[in-house]
């Protein structure tokens, strides 16, 4: 007579318990990161603002963000001629504030450039280049 | 301020030099999280803050040439350790099967643990050069995965340049499930080996049993063919 499965399992030894245990987990971690996949690209289609972080710069801020950079570099009080390339921990260690207060600076900039708020002015000329 | 801020945040001050020695040091076997960094440089690109074809061209060639550091680590060292563990043991034939095993699957290993299963890459190096896998092959197949995963990573990172971190965690999580499933479909195929019934004598007889009835159908045939 063929043996049922349940028979088969009855019959295992310790090295098919482990390969099936693996096997059991493998699956519940490609299930966790395919949940993971799942919610990001759920969290992508309806959050389009990626939260900001000390590695970022102002002009990638203002691209994420879709807001003229000068709006951005503006609101920290820097020259807006020529993109800054520091990221925004070290602009926030020159200007001896804290990251948070750089992210609250640039949310409220960011706020009042979209809508409902009128589109913001074109960038006015630099100091530097004004004198 | 964790590793990953302090890469980007070091990428977009300084640029190539450390896309180029990121890309080193993490293909040699050192857990950086250069995917992050390739999507980021393709954003910098996006954003007009860095040239495309010089990103493309320093990243593949940081990539490939840490990956020549760790098959060189496994072909001096490695194999040296790995054969005297292996006599120590008395399984010297282990080594033998697994240079069959890589002569057989290396190609397609090195290839996809390049670009798909990347995680797996700096091990496949090491293990590559271990069991003394060709060079010049080992070379062909890794040149042509990295390319691949450079361009892949840093075009995605250009066409979606404004949401970096939700892209690069999507695609962190996506290179884990198809890994979990490739590990899923080797266990699986090995538990139903276990489960498969096994050749009985029932099944045995009933192969007897058919032979016979065949043998029967062909005499009545042959009988019936008579004048």
């Amino acid at each position: 007579m063929t043996q049922t499965v349940g028979e088969r399992l009855k019959g295992f030894g310790w090295r098919q318990w482990l390969v099936l245990v693996a096997f059991l987990l493998v699956l519940g971690f490609t299930g966790l990161h395919a949940f993971r996949a799942v919610r990001g690209a759920v969290y992508w289609r309806y959050h389009r603002d990626e939260p900001i972080r000390g590695w970022m710069t102002v002009g990638y801020v203002a691209h994420s963000y879709q807001v003229p950079p000068h709006v951005l570099y503006l609101a920290l009080g820097l020259p807006h001629k020529r993109p800054d390339k520091r990221p925004l921990r070290e602009i926030a260690k020159a200007q001896n504030r804290s990251m948070d207060e750089i992210r609250a600076v640039l949310q409220d900039a960011i706020i009042h450039a979209r809508p409902p708020y009128p589109a913001p002015s074109p960038p006015p000329p630099d100091e530097e280049s004004a004198h | 301020m964790t590793i990953t801020d302090q890469l980007l945040a070091a990428l977009s001050l300084y640029g190539l030099p450390v896309l180029f020695g990121g890309l080193v040091i993490s293909s040699a076997g050192v857990p950086f999280p250069m995917t992050l960094m390739l999507v980021a440089a393709g954003s910098f690109v996006e954003q007009g803050e860095m040239k495309l074809w010089p990103v493309l061209l320093l990243a593949s060639t940081g990539a490939v040439l840490g990956d020549q550091i760790g098959y060189a680590l496994g072909r001096k060292g490695g194999r040296r350790v790995a054969v005297r563990i292996s006599r120590w043991i008395g399984s010297e034939d282990h080594i033998y099967k697994a240079e069959a095993f890589a002569e057989r699957w290396g190609a397609a290993g090195i290839f996809f643990s390049r670009w798909l299963v990347t995680p797996l890459g700096p091990w496949l190096n090491l293990t590559s050069g271990i069991t003394a896998y060709p060079w010049p092959r080992f070379l062909f197949w890794d040149v042509l995965g990295q390319v691949l995963w450079v361009v892949l990573y840093v075009m995605l990172g250009k066409i979606f340049s404004d949401r970096v971190e939700a892209l690069t965690e999507i695609l962190g999580n996506l290179g884990w499930v198809v890994i979990g499933l490739i590990v899923a479909l080797i266990l699986g195929w090995n538990l139903v080996q276990y489960l498969r019934p096994a050749r009985t004598e029932s099944a045995e007889n009933l192969e007897l049993l058919a032979d016979e009835s065949r043998r029967k159908t062909n005499r009545r045939a042959s009988v019936g063919n008579l004048p």
